[in-house]
């Protein structure tokens, strides 16, 4: 297993935005998140990521807490076990938001090149990224020089850089046209055979049904079906 | 006459340079830096830093160089436990880069608020450090967004250090007074007045050209 989450919750303000959450995903398999809009999909995605902080539950990603509450005290990651954990997933945003002021290229080096790994390890690995989604021609563009559907390959090159064994995808075809989309399927496809597990947050019902081997259906914060 | 005007005002003007681009060099160099550090402080969480730096802008802002100028040199002498006799150079500096860096900073704070969260958020999740995320991620966006507000302080900054004269400095101003007071002539503001207009046409050519470097991207 290398995520597990156990009865996570989340509150802002009186609202409660999760309730209770459990679910699991094995390594290579891709699990879809759905729901109407506000139901919680993204909060829990933000969870995951550490980019919003849970009130009760635990995360565990690869054997290591994100965040548990333990006979009432919270316990979140250290340091140095955050950039462990960092580099065991990886996020693509809805917009994207890749740097605009840098090249493809250096969008996708900028983290390996802070953890200072070695350059010609990065370099080929970059190389190979692009290649892989067809972007070997767009290395020293800016992102303002891409469609739609390369800055989301870029996203997903950047997040792939450092090997992470869980992907993150939030609303992957939203921004899309269908020939697109469907060249994200087959990328997502593609990534869990390699063995990273995917996890998509997504209203799109019919790219849900063809991709996910697990669904689960938010409504009001709560898991209402899991299958 | 007017050439007579000319030979006392050349080599006045020339002297006075040193004062004004002086201390328009140092009063830049110095308060570029310290604005983005007092901007952060202004966003900081913490309260208590963020209200003291608020006092100190709204000071700032809110009296007058002329006046600070005159407090610094003059007035904070009498101040009590801190009280010290500033020379008129460190008076100048101190009121420039201390009046500069307020509106600088402010520039930047809202250069730093335009920047989409989903910028810091993608650094974030790549495991970026937050003093690296600011350095690397987001001031260069800052900088592109502010430079035209930076480019009409540079530009206003030219124009202030004029002010120096109540300190007995002396600029370039101060020389094309000098010059009429003695030849009981109005020329020689006309005078001034083209070499603040040729240090503003440089500064305009470069600012442009600094802004052209920030073009590549969008």
């Amino acid at each position: 297993m290398v995520l597990e989450i156990n009865n996570l919750s989340k509150k802002f303000g009186d609202d409660t935005v999760l309730d209770g959450i459990s679910f699991s995903v094995n390594k290579g398999e891709i699990v879809c998140i759905r729901g109407k809009s506000g139901e919680g999909k993204t909060t829990l995605l933000r969870c995951i990521n550490n980019l919003e902080v849970p009130d009760n539950g635990s995360i565990k990603i690869n054997n290591l807490y994100l965040f548990k509450v333990e006979d009432g005290s919270v316990h979140r990651a250290a340091k140095t076990e955050l950039q462990m954990i960092r580099q065991e997933i990886g996020l693509v945003f809805q917009g994207f938001n890749l740097f605009p002021h840098m090249t493809v290229m250096e969008n996708l080096m900028e983290a390996p090149k802070f953890l200072k790994l070695p350059t010609k390890k990065i370099n080929s690995r970059a190389f190979e990224l692009l290649k892989q989604l067809e972007l070997e021609n767009k290395c020293n563009c800016y992102p303002f020089q891409l469609s739609g559907g390369q800055k989301q390959r870029v996203a997903i090159a950047r997040a792939c850089m450092l090997n992470p064994s869980i992907l993150c995808f939030d609303e992957p075809t939203s921004a899309l046209d269908e020939s697109t989309g469907n060249q994200i399927f087959k990328i997502i496809r593609h990534l869990s055979t390699q063995g990273i597990a995917i996890i998509i947050v997504s209203h799109d019902n019919g790219f849900v049904d063809k991709i996910a081997q697990k669904v689960i259906t938010l409504s009001e914060g709560k898991i209402i079906v899991g299958k | 006459m007017e050439s007579k005007i000319l030979e006392m005002f050349v080599p006045m003007t020339l002297k006075g340079l040193k004062i004004t681009l002086g201390v328009f060099l140092v009063t830049l160099i110095a308060s570029l830096p310290l604005s983005i550090i007092v901007a952060r402080l202004r966003m900081s969480k913490n309260k208590i830093i963020s209200f003291i730096i608020g006092i100190y802008i709204y000071i700032m802002r809110g009296t007058p160089l002329l006046l600070q100028l005159m407090f610094i040199f003059f007035g904070f002498y009498y101040v009590p436990y801190i009280g010290y006799a500033f020379s008129r150079t460190q008076a100048i500096f101190i009121a420039f880069i201390l009046n500069y860096t307020a509106y600088f900073a402010e520039i930047f704070r809202g250069g730093i608020n335009s920047i989409d969260t989903g910028q810091y958020e993608a650094a974030e999740v790549l495991g970026l450090s937050k003093v690296h995320t600011f350095i690397k991620i987001i001031l260069p966006q800052v900088l592109k967004n502010v430079l035209p507000s930076i480019g009409n302080e540079v530009i206003t900054l030219v124009k202030d250090t004029s002010l120096v004269y109540i300190l007995g400095a002396g600029d370039i101003l101060k020389a094309a007074k000098s010059v009429s007071n003695k030849y009981s002539a109005f020329s020689p503001y006309i005078y001034v007045g083209l070499v603040y207009l040729a240090i503003t046409a440089v500064l305009t050519k470069l600012l442009a050209k600094i802004e052209s470097k920030y073009d590549y991207y969008r």
